[in-house]
């Protein structure tokens, strides 16, 4: 190995001011869509949170997966997934504007309305004000805790603690496990509750998969172009990207797996309390959003991460990775909008109405916000530390160029 | 040991003992099938399974005699044993084709020793399943015309809409694949048995089962892309396979049956049983035939740990169902969940969430999954409790469904124990003949292993 | 072995025998590099690097895999609709004729079934199997290219091949022992 202390590369840490920029841009935009369509900023907001929240969440999943079970994909990109999870504190505090604006994007809170029906009176002792901002801080807590200690630990193994790994790994197995049970909840809470009569109780799994496939688009982009500059250049092989895109293609299978297994149990039970969630969504306009999904989110990047040769060329595989960004962005949308009218107003908090496709200014606005914001504070976490885990006992063997595992 | 502990504290794998060459592996693991006598607990062990498939047979003859009168099924139970059997059954074969395939496909070296005998029990365990769709109407000849497309004079097609039919799909590729990827992956070893046959009867069988495979280049070229291209096709297959059989529930509308959380749920249980019956075959088999050095104690804890994440997902299916019952705010849903857990049945819903939530606890703790004969018992328990999961999820949510007027209990009779039994029967016989004519682990696929395979091409750059 | 006539020659080839692949690897190289084209290697286990070795071409496997694959999707989708919507339509549950999200899971199974036996049949129809009979395995050692060592064949059809010439640049590639194979 050279001697070097693998610092990330200035110019590249950079481009967090930009980001910044963006970001207050979103900001701007933001605010003035909070004082003329209150409704839709809060719809948008929650939309572009979701996406973003994603990545961290995702990341710090799959390094735990990592943790357990080695391997070279794992070890080079390790810092980026730290890095990622140690913004989940920025993303707790973003939360905020979801928890103001709950009576507007969640029926349930709406007290008169529980109080005339019956469904909605049986599930209050879940669905409640205070006990949704307890569970959303238990949440938070349980997230910042274990990506806290994780990143500390791999701190502690460059400093040369010879135990950090085995307490990374022992931290790992309980970590994935109130990973899987919090991220369950918090998609009732956030947005299976937008309509709160329905429910899918696959929810939580496809909320595993988004965030596992939208945390590894995103690290493609990161290492792609750590990839192209000093120091990372010769470490980041054709053979990374390869198991990165093999990856990112077992999660682009997965997500049309759990998706249509839902559709499908769905569509054939026929149920009236299930099948609104999809007549809703493949009529008035939606139903070429949900070609869009299938087309984009699946067919595409699915028939395309299949070549042998664009997983291992990092140039291709970015395309890849920022289409299902996008489509991360699409879907999530797909989920959340539905559920509203194009005034912004939940259709379940009041009289029937129809939800016609509609987008809004703000479905840009927000993710960019967010984004923004969020894209600048990783860069900065991602500069803090060397790009490899100098000290971890693999290292040489995931940089060699066969990439063994 | 086959670990060796590392400075770091973290353990350093070993696939294969140390002190292996082409030629030791070769032989240990041919002269199994070729030269060695079968033992006495060889016989014993057939002869237990033998006995059971008798009594199979007996029990199938008296069902296409009288009909299905003689099992315990009723008006709201009309499905029981045979399709809980049949989804354990075919459960346990999954994880035979996840071991050959998936960790195949993620290069783990650790499948190398037990794919081939995982393989086997996949093959075996879809047989005894095939067993209960074919016979479960008593009258087996019908299944041809009711499940089969073909063209017949009345003009009648399957319905396809119908989960039943894709189960029929699924379950026959998955028969047909996973037995053309285990014979494949047997052809050189075939070979192998075919030159060191010491009879002409041995070498004419193996030989022409061979095909005349002799091991050139461009032959490994295209067997390794078929191999792979098997595993790549055998990974979604598996998961399918399975998603059907859950799709067999829950696209019905019967609560308890009907939850979007089936799929990969049931996939999980699956692996989860089948790894537990991979071990009840891998720790016997690796002391009597003496393969310690090739399933080494790196393949068990792996197992272990399979089953210690799979157990973890069913749990959490079992949370979700119970968590979604009350949310649903469905009366029916939260009546069915209640009567699971406290109804007449209430015994084998504690039983199978202790096993399967609470026993499958212990696999965190390395000093369990250090125990050989502790894992023993805890997989058999395991297979138990994916037993029990299926009684539970069939039974409870049928025989108390929307119409309190046609509740009833169910009951198995001796002759639904005698056919579930004489299926095990059935999976030991045919595994016995087979560790005892075919090499229970690819020799080709562990010469690979031995260190001399490493290709040193200090040669080539010379060159 | 009948002895050969003028036009064909009387050997199928020479084998050079090794111990380990990494042996074989590098022989196979030097065939290459001295110009021989003719020639095979047999080992008891894939060797990834003989492809390089021998410039042996890349197999079409794959292509014929897509193609049974789209075959099984066709087909299956095709039975499902020609039975359910022309041959016997019927209303289940006010389901269109044609209900699609019903037909995927057995249109996936064939497109399984379809890639999966083109996997196999073409390995194994590619490869000229089943062969009863190979000239190669008139090697007297060749039962253990099966077992535990590596061949590598130099075939008298190739031009350069020449009966002491050819043998003595095998017997400098340092193999336990090179012999004749007959016909």
């Amino acid at each position: 190995m050279t001697q070097t202390n693998y610092a990330a590369p200035a110019d590249f840490i950079a481009r967090s001011r930009p980001a910044l920029m963006a970001g207050v841009v979103g900001v701007v935009l933001c605010g003035i869509g909070f004082a003329v369509a209150r409704e839709q900023f809060y719809r948008a907001y929650l939309i572009g949170y979701l996406l973003w929240l994603g990545i961290p969440l995702g990341s710090m999943a799959l390094l735990m997966v990592h943790h357990l079970s080695g391997g070279a994909w794992g070890v080079v990109i390790r810092r980026i997934f730290e890095a990622s999870s140690r913004t989940l504190p920025l993303l707790a505090i973003l939360f905020l504007p979801i928890a103001a604006g709950m009576h507007s994007l969640y029926p349930w809170t709406n007290e008169t309305l529980v109080a005339h029906d019956h469904i909605l009176h049986a599930k209050s002792p879940y669905l409640n004000t205070p006990f949704f901002l307890v569970r959303a801080v238990i949440y938070f807590a349980c997230w910042i805790g274990l990506s806290t200690l994780l990143s500390k630990w791999s701190l502690a193994q460059d400093g040369g603690d010879v135990n950090a790994a085995r307490k990374m790994q022992r931290l790992s197995g309980a970590g994935l496990v109130i990973y899987g049970l919090t991220i369950t909840f918090a998609a009732v809470d956030w947005v299976m509750s937008l309509n709160p009569k329905w429910f899918s109780t696959i929810m939580g799994f496809l909320f595993m998969g988004g965030h596992g496939l939208i945390a590894l688009a995103f690290t493609v982009v990161i290492a792609t172009a750590l990839a192209r500059r000093a120091p990372m250049d010769h470490v980041f092989k054709p053979v990374h990207f390869h198991d990165l895109g093999k990856l990112m293609l077992a999660f682009v299978m997965l997500w049309a797996y759990f998706n249509f297994s839902q559709f499908l149990i769905i569509y054939s039970g026929n149920l009236a309390e299930e099948v609104p969630y999809y007549i809703t969504r493949l009529s008035n306009g939606w139903q070429y959003v949900a070609l869009g999904l299938l087309l984009l989110h699946f067919v595409l990047p699915f028939s395309m991460l299949l070549s042998r040769d664009l997983k291992r060329n990092a140039n291709r595989l970015i395309t890849i990775a920022v289409l299902v960004i996008v489509m991360r962005l699409v879907d999530i949308a797909f989920l959340v909008s539905p559920e509203f009218n194009s005034a912004g107003a939940n259709l379940h908090a009041g009289e029937d109405a129809v939800s016609s496709a509609f987008v809004n200014w703000l479905d840009v606005a927000a993710p960019l916000a967010i984004g923004g914001i969020w894209v600048a504070y990783f860069l900065r976490q991602l500069g803090s530390r060397p790009l490899l885990p100098l000290r971890e006992p693999d290292l040489a063997k995931a940089i060699a160029a066969t990439g063994g595992h | 040991m086959a670990d060796a502990h590392a400075s770091d504290g973290r353990v350093r794998p070993l696939v294969i003992e140390p002190g292996h060459s082409f030629e030791s592996v070769t032989g240990s693991i041919s002269e199994i099938v070729l030269t060695q006598k079968p033992t006495k607990g060889w016989f014993l062990g057939l002869t237990i399974g033998f006995a059971l498939l008798m009594g199979l047979l007996l029990a199938i003859m008296n069902l296409l005699v009288t009909g299905i009168g003689i099992w315990g099924n009723n008006v709201p139970v009309g499905w029981a044993f045979d399709i809980i059997n049949f989804v354990w059954w075919i459960g346990i074969g999954h994880a035979g084709t996840l071991i050959s395939a998936i960790l195949l496909l993620f290069r783990q070296q650790w499948r190398t020793s037990i794919n081939r005998f995982a393989e086997a029990m996949t093959l075996f365990a879809v047989a005894c399943a095939a067993l209960f769709p074919l016979l479960h109407t008593g009258r087996p000849w019908l299944s041809a015309f009711w499940l089969f497309p073909y063209p017949n004079t009345m003009g009648l097609w399957p319905q396809f809409r119908s989960p039943l039919i894709w189960d029929v799909f699924a379950v026959s590729t998955y028969a047909t694949v996973s037995a053309m990827f285990w014979f494949v992956g047997l052809i050189p070893d075939l070979a192998t048995l075919r030159d060191r046959a010491t009879s002409p009867v041995q070498r004419t069988i193996y030989g022409a089962l061979a095909m005349g495979w002799r091991g050139s280049a461009m032959h490994w070229q295209r067997y390794e892309t078929a191999y792979l291209l098997l595993a790549g096709l055998s990974t979604p297959l598996v998961l399918s396979v399975h998603t059907v059989v859950s799709f067999d529930f829950s696209v019905s509308q019967l609560p308890g049956w009907h939850a979007t959380v089936f799929p990969p749920y049931f996939v999980a249980g699956a692996i989860y049983s089948g790894f537990a019956m991979v071990l009840t075959l891998a720790i016997p088999l690796r002391k009597f035939y003496k393969l310690t050095d090739f399933i080494t104690m790196h393949h068990i804890h792996n197992m272990a740990k399979v089953m210690l994440v799979t157990g973890l997902i069913v749990s959490y299916g079992y949370m979700n169902e119970a968590f979604f019952a009350w949310y649903s705010g469905n009366n029916f849903e939260q009546f069915m969940m209640k009567n699971r857990m406290f109804g007449p049945y209430g015994w084998a819903y504690w039983l199978l969430i202790s096993i399967n939530a609470g026993v499958v606890q212990l696999f965190w703790f390395r000093k369990v999954r250090d125990n050989i004969g502790l894992l023993f018992v805890l997989s058999i328990v395991v297979n138990i409790g994916m037993w029990l999961e299926r009684f539970v999820i069939i039974v409870t949510s049928l025989h108390r469904d929307f119409l309190p007027s046609s509740w009833a209990m169910y009951y198995p009779t001796r002759w639904d124990f005698t056919m579930y039994f004489g299926t095990i029967g059935l999976f030991v016989s045919l595994l016995f003949l087979f560790i005892r004519f075919l090499p229970m682990i690819s020799i080709f696929e562990m010469r690979t292993m031995v260190p001399e395979a490493k290709v040193h091409d200090e040669k080539l750059e010379a060159l | 072995m009948s002895a050969s006539t003028s036009s064909t020659p009387a050997i199928y080839g020479l084998t050079a025998e090794f111990v380990n692949p990494s042996e074989l690897v590098a022989a196979a190289n030097r065939a290459r590099i001295a110009g021989y084209r003719n020639m095979d290697a047999y080992s008891p286990m894939p060797i990834e690097e003989l492809n390089e070795a021998l410039a042996l071409p890349k197999t079409r496997l794959p292509r014929l895999v897509l193609a049974g694959g789209i075959a099984g999707t066709v087909l299956g989708m095709g039975l499902e609709y020609w039975a359910s919507t022309i041959a016997y339509p019927m209303n289940i549950g006010g389901r269109p004729e044609f209900t699609w999200p019903s037909f995927i899971p057995v249109a996936y199974e064939t497109t399984i079934l379809g890639a999966a036996l083109s996997a196999v049949v073409g390995m194994i129809v590619l490869n000229g199997l089943p062969q009863p009979y190979h000239p190669v395995f008139n090697a007297p050692r060749f039962h253990r290219a099966s077992q535990d060592r590596f061949f590598l064949c130099i075939e008298s059809a190739d031009p350069q091949f020449d009966r002491q010439g050819t043998e003595q640049f095998l017997k400098g590639l340092g193999p336990q022992e090179v012999t004749e194979v007959a016909w």
